[in-house]
């Protein structure tokens, strides 16, 4: 505790659900940020795993939501717990009166959620982020200042994604308890398949479908023309909008290599970010753009995105920059949730799980 | 020393092979029919020469008949666009003539060490992520024969290729390795970067990662093999696929061997034709 007090003109920082996550990528950022946010308060229904990690910070502990938002110590909330619980934890955050909210994705699980969130937000004039981590990179934020007319130009969109099983990068970045069982699915279960590109979508792609998102001017109008799983776990899938061109990649298996790309293509100009794993403090992601003949790289830079995000919590706390608009969230979210309803779809309409779905399953 | 074979070269092939550069660095192998250059293009210099070069446009196999049936020992076909060639095969056998594609990447010499590492590791693949660039306003056909003679020289045949999407900015196709793994091919069509192809296969615990440039330069392709004990980089091969695709025509004249060549193309034009 002496050091909390040490360092009372930090903002305080709760933490509703004290998983992996928590311990290998929220703890260890806000490590690095000790000038600015003290963890005060870990709130998780396990009560021994929210001892367990609050001590490790010196923080108060609970095993309840009420216990948490009711602590004067805590100035700004980040929602950790498993996704069904997140609408109504960040209104409670709201109504709470904190200074400012950061909720993991998925944000929520349907846009009627996020359109109420949104408006609880307006209405408390407390500001919400959702950690699309990606977006808070330092990398990402270097490629926006130079990408000029690209998003509007582009029309060749890619996200790739190779990882080993989360545990290796957890590993480097803390040692973690309880970690959730996992099995062997069966592949000839069309449930499976579908569980499988839902998860793959609303887990993984949905890291990248905001930067993807941001390249679809038209994205409202996406559509799913093939959706491929990759053992054990990832996915191929081309989506195209009437102007766009998407591909998303992604295969975790067991190797040590990662690669997180995202591209985008237009006639005369591309640019490719390379982004670190996630979990590990690697620094950002690399931007680099190819202009006919010509290319220049921007990063990295001594931060990732995780470590962004509070960066950037920390700044709509003390109200030195202006929220993202709900609107932008809201639309985030549906176009994840488009891709994963077109998809499942497809996959019900194809009888012949293993094959790939149909074209023109639209979204 | 007069070089030990005498060529003949198209003007079309001539600029479309890099013909004299890559004549020039073989210089006791390869040489003008005549004195000048290797693209004298007069019907004398044609049928003295022991080896003649074409262009792989729409009849270049017809073409290539009519060379063999005039006396060349060596065939280079640059660039060759998707058709029969089982008239092509017959004459080349018939008269013990070596019919070499120079094909932009599957030529490159990079590839049979890339073919052993992938071959290696195929039975094990878990996906295969293919991606070509070409200049914008490239045809969508023509760097899909490309990429796609790329891909398979390194992977075998591939199965239930479909075409996914494509247009004016490139294309996808799908189709299946032959233990069942789903492969991607992607074609984009951007002057952004050069001209190349990736193909990336993942294992459970590992992979092969190739990428082949253009032959505009000797720019040396990247093969990486991945594994639990870390990766290995493939030597780089300062070569392009022009001068790799003179080098193996003269081992082939050497010891009056045959390529696989055209064997390997009539697979591609039955790939190319059901994809069509």
């Amino acid at each position: 505790m002496t050091a909390n007090h040490a360092v009372e003109r930090t903002l305080g920082v709760g933490i509703l659900g004290a998983g992996p996550v928590t311990q290998a990528i929220h703890l260890p950022s806000l490590a690095r940020l000790r000038n600015l946010l003290t963890v005060r308060h870990i709130m998780d229904v396990d009560a021994a795993v929210a001892e367990s990690v609050a001590a490790r910070v010196g923080a108060t502990h609970s095993t309840s939501i009420e216990a948490l938002l009711g602590d004067p110590e805590v100035d700004v909330v980040a929602i950790c717990s498993p996704h069904q619980f997140h609408a109504e934890q960040v209104i409670a955050a709201c109504r709470a009166g904190k200074k400012a909210v950061l909720c993991e994705k998925p944000f929520v699980w349907n846009a009627e959620e996020a359109a109420e969130i949104s408006a609880v937000s307006q209405e408390t004039g407390v500001p919400i982020i959702v950690g699309a981590m990606h977006t808070f990179d330092p990398g990402w934020l270097a490629a926006e200042a130079n990408w000029g007319d690209l998003p509007e130009t582009a029309h060749t969109i890619r996200s790739s994604i190779v990882l080993p099983p989360n545990a290796r990068f957890e590993d480097f970045a803390t040692e973690i308890i309880t970690r959730p069982a996992s099995g062997t699915p069966d592949y000839t279960d069309a449930e499976v398949i579908k569980g499988m590109l839902r998860g793959g979508i609303m887990g993984l792609a949905i890291h990248d479908l905001p930067l993807v998102r941001r390249f679809t001017p038209d994205f409202a109008l996406v559509e799913v023309l093939e959706a491929r799983i990759v053992r054990p776990f990832g996915y191929i899938i081309s989506l195209r909008t009437p102007t766009r061109t998407i591909e998303l990649r992604a295969a975790m298996n067991n190797t040590w290599k990662p690669e997180w790309s995202f591209e985008a293509f237009s006639n005369d100009a591309a640019v490719r970010i390379d982004f670190t794993p996630s979990y590990v403090q690697a620094g950002s992601a690399t931007a680099t753009f190819s202009r006919a003949g010509e290319t220049t790289v921007h990063g990295p830079f001594d931060h990732n995105g995780y470590e962004g995000e509070w960066r950037e919590l920390t700044a709509l706390a003390a109200g030195a920059k202006q929220p993202p608009s709900a609107q932008n969230l809201i639309d985030d979210l549906t176009f994840a949730l488009d891709i994963a309803e077109a998809t499942v779809a497809a996959v019900d309409a194809d009888h012949n799980v293993g094959q790939p779905v149909r074209e023109g399953a639209h979204a | 020393m007069s070089p030990q074979y005498t060529v003949h070269a198209t003007p079309e092939a001539r600029d479309a092979g890099a013909v004299d550069l890559a004549v020039a660095s073989l210089p006791a192998s390869f040489g003008p029919a005549e004195a000048g250059s290797a693209a004298d293009g007069s019907a004398a210099a044609g049928s003295a020469a022991d080896v003649a070069v074409l262009p792989g446009q729409p009849g270049w196999t017809a073409e290539a008949a009519r060379a063999i049936d005039g006396g060349a020992r060596g065939i280079v076909v640059v660039n060759p666009a998707p058709e029969s060639v089982s008239d092509l095969l017959e004459a080349a056998e018939t008269n013990g003539s070596a019919v070499v594609l120079d094909q932009r990447w599957a030529s490159n010499p990079a590839v049979p060490g890339a073919e052993d590492a992938v071959r290696a590791m195929a039975g094990r693949a878990a996906v295969l992520d293919s991606v070509a660039t070409a200049p914008a306003g490239t045809g969508s056909g023509e760097l899909l024969a490309d990429h796609l003679a790329a891909v398979v020289r390194l992977t075998g045949h591939l199965e239930n290729l479909r075409v996914v999407a494509s247009g004016a900015h490139g294309y996808t196709v799908s189709g299946r390795l032959a233990n069942g793994a789903p492969a991607a091919l992607q074609g984009v069509l951007s002057s952004a970067r050069p001209a190349g192809v990736s193909i990336s296969m993942l294992t459970d615990d590992g992979g092969v990662s190739v990428t082949l440039p253009d032959p505009l330069a000797a720019w040396p392709a990247t093969v990486k093999a991945t594994g639990p004990q870390g990766e290995l980089l493939l030597p780089t091969l300062y070569e392009s696929a022009h001068r790799a695709t003179w080098r193996r025509l003269k081992e082939h004249l050497d010891a009056g061997t045959s390529p696989s060549d055209l064997h390997r193309f009539a697979a591609l034009t039955a790939s190319l034709s059901a994809l069509s």
